[in-house]
């Protein structure tokens, strides 16, 4: 982060009022209430007439179930119970819904055996070994093949000709068989292997979070006395009378989503994290507001023992926790919201409430979901995606409500140091907020009303804050327009990987052409396929602009100009024989030698998928231009960012190994024809500028990436550059395929090539300012490296591109290195963060091995998988492994730990310093490193350890540092003359060091919000923690130096 | 103005190599009486101190007491360029900058001489108070150093059990356990393999041991061993213990100085 950044960032910090004050202002904006609760519940359903009244929603959860099948509704196989859907939903005046739709049964596809005809269907021999193979489902006696129907379809795994073979649709009751079906049966069958209820979904082109419509005269609406849920209005009906909207135009709007975001404290015994079983939950802080509106309609705490007020927030004290426990339920229900969120709500709070709900045995509590019948319980669950990495969460039922941990949300979309709620706020809303550590809350607790009213607006500030966070990032919305692009229900976009997003728009493609997708069994391959080409990098600085050249969706457009698909794959050359196909007339052959039909025979499910996806992302984007709602613009938006994503996976799913349906073939074909595509536009720009053609300087392409060149013509002027850039772009855009297309995006100038993908430069679009400065893998952007690093390169790198200022850069580095070595950097800036990841390492790890030291020291405290293990390097014994010397930063602090500067230095800051130098400055960059700065040195002295307790520290002279004789305490006799000069420069240092300190700690008390009352957070994250704590100590060591001098008078 | 002349500058380059393992940087500071130096070793679980009287050097002369910020690790590099019989003269101007150092041979024939960048180290100086120790064990310094390489292999921790009539150093580990006892006036030199005959005459040194009371401590290996080295410096060594203090260890370097270690004892629980 740059300098100017930071002074940013804690001038904010400065203005930003109290949260007591935004409550205050919040209450202002609200209507005046006499009694809060008649606020919470929905607005009462006027009566309804089924006949006449058709019912539209938004469907916002589809889950399945097995019910009773309706007597009034068809019934072909007079089924009594049977798999149906269950459709949660809310209705544009804000009810809830929720749809029973009956009649719907889930198919698999088994190809026909030779010989099979239409009329033996039913009897066949081949359907009862496959009835009873499947076997009666737990959830549904009877037999499981309900009916079998012949349908001819093809297969999407290779091409197999135009005739179409025959298959048998066989419907079955129960949901649950899957994918193990497919496997005892034969191999494969086919859509054997798809969820129930995105089944439903894309046979009736339903799409995720999007509207659906009852038509009068089509449905029964359940009397209050046989609902099974707590919605507003319960229907049954038959499947084929849903009218799906697709989401487009009117039909793109975000129903008044209920949006319930809660925080709880629980106090905590001394040095042990809280346990549900033994400590009580002493509040719960919640807010609630109604999707697109900006302030939360309501805004309460509930508190154990009574609490002084707070302006505009309804408290609600208790004397014991089991009512306020039955209270929150009761509160949940009420005010039924849609979505539920907080911060690691599925990984602490609900999984908290539900424990303690259980020891309390408050037996109506775990009743959070819609469905009256069920109970809610945590479940722990494992996720692990390639994207996304592994992690241990707790799965919560709330049936009909949508859960988004926002924590889960920051973690899967956010690449950021470090994922506690404060750093997190601070990056997006650039605020701190005060961390108060889980020992001091039961501290507040046991006081009076006012340290309880304390601990209730921090946890209301807590439950405001992800709020805050969905809106700011537009989570909600986006996540929304996903869901709406790839078809997918909303809850698998939190839950689920990449690759069901594509499935699911396979499957909607492959319904429309006939095609059945088989389900393979999965295999761990590890084969490798080539991937992407790197242009061997000119390394050096250039002081000329360069021009970068980009394929606009690179892979996406690749696979649409060559008919890369499944459909249009063809495996071997007998194969093609056997069809009668002919090169180039029929199909072509890609670089890696694999043969794909041309479009003019058939087009492919994928490139037909792509186009979509390109064509509604270029709508969006041209709708994005003209809105000027600011509501829309944020759905527009989002939804062409999703659109775009969603393009982008589609490569990367025909390649995931583990996939559903990979191909390698196609994924090795698309990188081919990548690295093909690369090397002609470097031959074709650099053969066109030749001063042999006319220009003026030969043209070099000094880089290349993946979907990117980087070209030197040789002028001097970005204009220039930019003039040649557009030309060229053009030029070589003819050689291609549509919709192959390079597009010149900008200008890099100057220009420091360090390796492949280590670039940084300044970033030019148009010819009269720069944009900003870009910087590629190198160490600002990367976090395992401490904040020390990033803050240097970035400087340096600013100072030598921006201000073109190399001398100025060494300076500043070799002052960094200096202070560093004097152990003046700030503690905040060395700790380096890494995810725990899986539980056991080969190799011994800095992080897994102090997460298990911190666990012995306090277990509660101590880092879980999936977090991010804040850590600094202290001083060990020589030989010892880094691991061995990694410490808690707040240990380290507390007790006076060395810090190995050495580390640092060598380990840290050498590679990337001489990385950025060396291209520079030659051989003379070394210099940097050990020159006259590195010979001032300081040396901690830690306050534990072996030898600290019996040691004693000999005072030493403050002028020369020889060790002081027994009468003299602050000077040596030498530096007696000097004694006046010395006296004032310590005098001088305690009033500095006493300013700083006062300062920092009005920071915290200015952040806390009170200006009375003592500090008492330990945020981790907050860089002016460290310094807080740090000042204080220096100021206590600089203070015990300065009396010394008192025996001289 | 510092200026002091070893005859061998191989005294300072055993010293050196004693220390070099436990301390990279450090101050020596220098006054009439001779120069000093204190510094615990990075993890700050020993302590070296280490001292030259000023009548250990053939010629000394220090104006006024300062200090000497010097990275012992190049110090120790560049004295050991010096020959065996090399005399050694160190210098260091009032307001420079430097350390110098010029090496002669015996015959005068070969001067070199060196200029080393000073440090500007703040480092809190720390000592061990002297104590009255319970247990005085005087040994071969050659035996301590076998006793720690041999014990070295089953474990990273040693107990030293000093009673009046024996003391016996036992390591356990995983894989075994192993223990040495030495008994007063024992000399081992049967024990020995023919070859080691320079060891022989070392070893043959009579094991003394003063007690008040017995005493019972662990100690990690690791730092004995590194102890150790610097064994060259003498033939003797001395170990002082009492029970909940750090044990000396205790070189002695003839007429010149010595060389004291300090380590704290391996609490059980830690």
């Amino acid at each position: 982060m740059s300098v100017a950044v930071k002074k940013r960032k804690s001038a904010k910090l400065d203005d930003q009022p109290s949260f007591t004050k935004e409550l205050e202002r919040l209450h202002q904006l609200g209507a005046n209430v006499e009694n809060y609760e008649d606020t919470w519940a929905r607005q009462s359903l006027p009566s309804i007439d089924p006949a006449t009244h058709p019912i539209v929603f938004q469907q916002i959860e589809i889950e399945e179930c097995v019910a009773q099948y309706p007597p009034n509704l068809p019934n072909p196989f007079q089924v009594k119970e049977a798999s149906s859907i269950r459709i949660y939903g809310v209705t544009p005046d804000g009810h809830s819904v929720l749809c029973n739709v009956h009649g719907f049964l889930p198919y698999i596809y088994v190809p026909a055996p030779r010989g099979f005809k239409d009329q033996d269907a039913m009897k066949c021999d081949y359907i009862r070994g496959l009835d009873t193979t499947i076997g009666p489902s737990k959830q549904s006696p009877g037999p499981t093949i309900l009916s079998v129907k012949c349908v001819k379809r093809s297969t999407i795994y290779g091409y197999h000709g135009e005739e179409k073979a025959l298959f048998l649709q066989a419907y079955k009751n129960g949901f649950t068989a899957g994918a193990t079906v497919g496997r005892v049966v034969c191999d494969p069958t086919y859509e054997s292997n798809l969820a129930y209820p995105l089944r439903f979904m894309i046979d009736l082109e339903i799409q995720g979070a999007s509207w659906l419509e009852i038509p009068a005269g089509s449905y029964t609406a359940r009397p209050q006395s046989e609902k099974t849920s707590t919605c507003q209005l319960e229907v049954d009906l038959h499947y084929e009378k849903i009218i799906a909207h697709q989401p487009e135009g009117e039909w793109s709007k975000i129903a008044p989503l209920r949006i319930l975001s809660f925080d709880i404290e629980c106090s905590g015994r001394k040095g042990v994290f809280p346990d549900a079983k033994i400590d009580p939950v002493i509040q719960i802080a919640n807010m609630v507001t109604v999707q697109g509106e900006s302030t939360p309609f309501v805004r309460n705490v509930l508190t154990l023992k009574q609490c002084a007020n707070i302006v505009g927030t309804h408290t609600m004290c208790f004397e014991t926790e089991v009512e306020l426990l039955k209270k929150w339920r009761e509160f949940v229900e009420a005010v039924d919201p849609d979505i539920i969120i907080g911060y690691n709500i599925n990984g602490f709070d609900f999984p908290y409430l539900l424990d303690r709900a259980e020891a309390l045995d408050v037996v109506e509590f775990p009743h959070l979901g819609r469905l009256i019948s069920s109970t809610t319980r945590a479940k722990d669950s494992r996720f692990s995606s390639k994207a996304h990495g592994t992690r241990d969460m707790k799965t919560i039922n709330l049936e009909g409500r949508l859960q988004m941990d926002v924590l889960m949300i920051m973690q899967r979309d956010y690449k950021l140091r470090s994922y506690t709620l404060n750093s997190v706020c601070a990056h997006f809303l650039g605020e701190q907020k005060e961390d108060v550590h889980y020992s001091i809350i039961s501290d507040l607790q046991n006081g009076n009303d006012e340290t309880r009213r304390r601990l209730a607006i921090y946890c209301l500030k807590d439950a405001y804050l992800p709020q805050r966070l969905l809106d700011k990032l537009m989570c909600v919305i986006n996540y929304m327009e996903m869901a709406r692009v790839t078809g997918v229900p909303f809850n698998y976009l939190l839950t689920r990987g990449q690759q069901i997003k594509v499935v699911s728009q396979l499957y909607r493609k492959a319904k429309t052409e006939d095609l059945v997708i088989p389900c393979l069994e999965v295999e761990q391959a590890d084969d490798q396929y080539e991937g992407a080409t790197v242009i061997e990098p000119t390394k050096g600085f250039y002081q000329v602009p360069i021009a970068t050249l980009d394929f606009t969706s690179l892979y996406p457009s690749i696979i649409m100009a060559h008919n890369l698909c499944y459909s249009t794959y063809i495996d071997t050359d007998a194969r093609a024989a056997a069809l009668n196909l002919e090169k180039d007339k029929d199909y072509h052959i890609t670089p890696n030698q694999k043969k794909f039909l041309l479009p003019s025979v058939r087009k492919g499910l994928l490139p037909t998928i792509l186009e979509d996806l390109l064509g509604a992302r270029k709508r969006a984007k041209n709708d994005l231009k003209k809105e000027t709602d600011p509501f829309k613009r944020a759905v527009l938006d989002g939804r062409q960012l999703a659109l775009k994503l969603s393009a982008n996976s589609v490569y990367g799913f025909t390649g995931a190994t583990i996939g559903k349906l990979p191909l390698l073939e196609l994924s090795a074909a698309v990188t081919a024809f990548g690295r093909e595509l690369i090397e002609n536009t470097k031959q074709c720009v650099q053969e066109k500028y030749t001063i042999a053609n006319g220009y003026e300087h030969d043209a070099e392409v000094i880089y290349g990436d993946t979907d990117s060149v980087m070209v030197k013509f040789g002028v001097a002027t970005v204009e220039e550059a930019m003039k040649l850039g557009k030309e060229a772009a053009d030029f070589v855009t003819t050689h291609f395929i549509k919709p192959i297309n390079l597009d010149f995006e900008k200008v890099y100038f100057p220009y420091l090539l360090i390796n492949k993908k280590r670039y940084a430069g300044l970033y030019w679009t148009k010819p009269t300012d720069y944009d900003k400065m870009d910087a590629k893998g190198i160490e600002t952007v990367r976090r395992d490296s401490c904040r020390l690093v990033s803050t240097v390169i970035e400087t340096c790198l600013r100072k030598i591109l921006v201000d073109r200022d190399v001398s100025a850069a060494e300076e500043y580095t070799k002052g960094v290195i200096s202070d560093l070595l004097q152990n003046k950097v700030d503690l905040s800036n060395l700790v380096i963060s890494k995810a725990l990841g899986k539980a056991e390492y080969a190799a011994k790890q800095a992080h897994n091995e102090l997460a298990e030291r911190m666990r012995k020291r306090d277990a509660g405290s101590a880092p879980a998988l999936g977090d991010r293990v804040s850590y600094v390097i202290v001083k060990g014994t020589k030989d010892a492994a880094a691991y061995e010397k990694a410490e808690d930063p707040i240990y380290v602090l507390e007790n006076n730990i060395p810090i190995d500067t050495k580390y640092y230095l060598e380990n840290q800051l050498s590679k990337p310093l001489m990385r950025i130098f060396e291209p520079i400055l030659g051989p003379k960059s070394s210099s940097l490193l050990s020159g006259d700065h590195t010979r001032t040195i300081s040396v901690a002295a830690p306050t534990i350890g072996g030898l600290m307790k019996f040691a004693v520290k000999t005072a030493t002279c403050l002028g020369c540092k020889t060790p002081l004789r027994p009468g003299e305490s602050a000077v040596c006799v030498h530096c007696k003359p000097r004694t006046n000069e010395l006296y004032r420069r310590q005098l001088d240092s305690v009033t500095d060091l006493e300013g700083r300190f006062a300062r920092l700690w009005t920071q915290c008390q200015r952040c806390q919000g009170s200006l009375h009352q003592d500090v008492i957070c330990t945020s981790q994250d907050c860089p002016i923690f460290y310094m807080r704590k740090k000042v204080q100590k220096d100021m206590k060591d600089s203070v015990t130096t300065l009396d010394r001098f008192h025996y001289d008078w | 103005m510092l200026e002091a002349r070893l005859e061998r500058a191989s005294v300072l380059k055993k010293l050196l190599d004693a220390i070099k393992e436990l301390v990279t940087d450090a101050n020596f500071d220098c006054t009439d009486s001779g120069i000093a130096l204190q510094a615990m070793d990075n993890s700050h679980v020993a302590l070296v101190a280490l001292l030259l009287r000023a009548q250990g050097f053939d010629h000394y002369r220090c104006d006024h007491s300062h200090s000497l910020g010097l990275s012992v690790k190049t110090l120790a590099s560049i004295v050991k360029t010096a020959g065996n019989d090399d005399s050694l003269t160190i210098k260091s101007e009032e307001d420079g900058d430097v350390l110098n150092l010029i090496f002669a041979s015996p015959d005068d024939k070969r001067v070199s001489e060196f200029d080393l960048k000073l440090m500007d180290i703040d480092a809190e100086r720390l000592g061990i108070p002297e104590t009255d120790y319970d247990a005085i064990i005087k040994l071969s310094s050659a035996e301590f150093a076998r006793i720690c390489r041999d014990l070295l292999i089953l474990n990273e921790s040693v107990t030293i059990d000093c009673q009046k009539e024996h003391i016996k150093f036992t390591a356990a580990g995983d894989t075994g356990s192993g223990s040495i006892k030495l008994m007063p006036g024992s000399s081992v030199d049967d024990e020995r393999d023919e070859k080691d005959e320079k060891d022989k005459k070392k070893l043959s040194v009579p094991t003394q041991i003063t007690t008040k009371q017995a005493v019972v401590l662990t100690f990690s290996l690791k730092y004995l061993a590194s102890f150790a080295k610097a064994t060259p410096l003498s033939e003797t060594v001395t170990l002082m213990m009492s029970t909940d203090t750090p044990l000396v260890v205790e070189f002695k370097v003839d007429e010149v100085g010595y060389i004291r270690y300090y380590l704290a004892p391996k609490i059980d629980d830690a």
